[in-house]
């Protein structure tokens, strides 16, 4: 297997009591977009965090295309966040600058592009956008960027099904199949049509790592059934 | 990536810091304008029957107001250079300064030159504002056929007598000084930086521990500065020593503090960062 990422005995303990992130040891490949599935609390966000360095993992190690993470691997990974990262004061063309000075793999035109394809004007300052088009512009910075892993932590969560359909239509547009997409997401319904493989995590744990076909093949069901199967209450 | 660190660590504290030399300036203009008022002028020409009107109470308003706004924006632009770091660096907008491929070090490198530079502007220019306001006063009382020239020739030739008199090296004394005033700066943002990265280390009000860091370490730097500098005071004879060594012996205490807390916030940023 051509592993992307790959994590060992990964673990993320805040107190003796809270143990965020299990002891998950997996290898992700290229060329896959991947759902990261679980419940509230489940340790998605922690263990997406540990990915980008936002978290020191207590114990366990991650390698993105073999080197640890570092500056080496953020060059590499276009990270999506569950909020907004940018300065409100500043305009969208202001944004794309400092991408550009950063991010060597940024396409500037690409994201120009995309913004006025939404009609959104890159002289606009980002406080007087609503919240869903924030997060288009956040999307189309992520997926201006020609990187080896995007990491989407919920891109869908908060929009309007509009707006949704927008966001898997970019991330499948811009999919570059050299590349693995890591999706985080509740709303599995909307999501599974773009899926290659799911990971299901419960209480920091990694219970199920497979392909949406062998879940529809084995199970017969379809992800979003399956899941409400695996995580009933 | 160092540069564009600093280029972009300018581009978004230049506004705040441009308003707050701003308002030095319009403070400044208030100082002169409160020795305006006929007291002074009558202060000069005869102290024992000035008459005090409701102007010249309006002066001495003025006048507080100057000393006590000149006072805050020196604390002003400090507290908004710590809020500005926290904001980029442990809230929301944190996950973009650190996802960027850059190193640690150049990260808290960009942001000590930078800030530390606007407070060194800030600080020069509230120097400058005393400066303006004070020579306008002087001016006020220079006797008639006393030029300028002839005050600062005065002046000078006061600080080298004095200098003679305890054996101080006026200027190794001055250079020290201006060294320091230069120095200062980055080493007061570096202790605030790192404090707040400090505070950073507690799970829960990391604000409030943050602001007790800063509180904690500046007491700490005092405590030792104080015992440095009585040592050095009870132990010397000459006035020269004490003095040379004296002042200097608190700005090394700070500075061993910044350097201290430059490597802790290194080391909490690369290996105990915990963005919540």
């Amino acid at each position: 297997m051509n592993g992307l990422i790959e994590m060992v005995g990964l673990t993320k303990a805040y107190d003796a009591r809270h143990v965020a992130v299990n002891n998950v040891t997996l290898t992700l490949p290229r060329g896959r977009i991947i759902g990261l599935l679980g419940p509230n609390g489940s340790g998605k966000t922690t263990l997406i965090k540990m990915l980008n360095g936002l978290l020191a993992p207590t114990s366990g190690s991650i390698r993105i295309n073999g080197l640890p993470v570092g500056v080496e691997t953020k060059a590499h990974v276009a990270y999506l966040p569950d909020r907004t990262y940018l300065a409100g004061n500043e305009r969208i063309s202001e944004i794309l600058d400092y991408f550009c000075d950063f991010y060597a793999d940024f396409s500037r035109e690409k994201a120009i592009n995309m913004l006025y394809s939404l009609n959104i004007d890159p002289g606009t300052r980002l406080k007087t956008l609503s919240k869903g088009t924030k997060e288009k512009v956040q999307l189309i910075l992520v997926m201006s960027r020609n990187a080896d892993l995007y990491i989407l932590d919920e891109p869908i969560a908060g929009v309007d099904p509009a707006a949704r359909d927008y966001i898997l239509r970019t991330i499948i547009n811009n999919y570059d199949p050299n590349a693995t997409v890591l999706i985080s997401t509740h709303l599995i319904t909307d999501i599974e049509q773009v899926l290659d493989e799911v990971i299901f995590m419960r209480y920091g744990n990694l219970v199920l790592y497979t392909s949406v076909d062998n879940i529809r093949e084995q199970h017969g069901k379809s992800v979003d059934a399956y899941f409400r199967e695996v995580f009933a209450c | 990536m160092l540069g564009k660190l600093i280029k972009h660590e300018w581009k978004s504290t230049y506004r705040m810091g441009c308003l707050m030399l701003f308002i030095t300036l319009l403070v400044t203009f208030m100082g002169w304008l409160s020795f305006q008022s006929p007291m002074w002028r009558q202060l000069r020409e005869d102290s024992y029957n000035t008459s005090f009107g409701p102007l010249d109470f309006i002066s001495i308003i003025v006048l507080l107001m100057y000393v006590f706004m000149l006072a805050g924006i020196s604390y002003a632009i400090l507290i908004y250079l710590g809020v500005h770091f926290y904001r980029t660096m442990y809230t929301d907008q944190g996950y973009l300064a650190h996802t960027l491929p850059v190193g640690k070090h150049q990260l808290l490198v960009s942001k000590i030159l930078v800030n530390g530079l606007w407070l060194l502007i800030i600080y020069v220019a509230v120097f400058l504002s005393g400066l303006a306001v004070l020579g306008s006063l002087i001016g006020i009382f220079l006797s008639e056929g006393y030029a300028w020239v002839n005050f600062w020739h005065d002046f000078l030739e006061f600080v080298s007598d004095f200098a003679f008199y305890f054996d101080i090296n006026d200027k190794i004394y001055l250079i020290t000084m201006i060294f320091n005033f230069v120095l200062s700066p980055f080493v007061t943002v570096g202790i605030l930086f790192g404090s707040i990265t400090l505070g950073q280390m507690f799970a829960r009000a990391r604000v409030l521990m943050a602001i007790l860091c800063y509180l904690g370490v500046g007491i700490l730097n005092n405590l030792i500065s104080s015992v440095v500098h009585s040592i050095v005071t009870f132990s010397s004879i000459r006035l020269n020593t004490a003095m040379n060594i004296g002042i200097n012996s608190s700005q090394i205490v700070q500075l061993i503090a910044a350097v201290a807390l430059y490597f802790a916030s290194y080391y909490i940023l690369t290996k105990k960062l915990n963005m919540e």
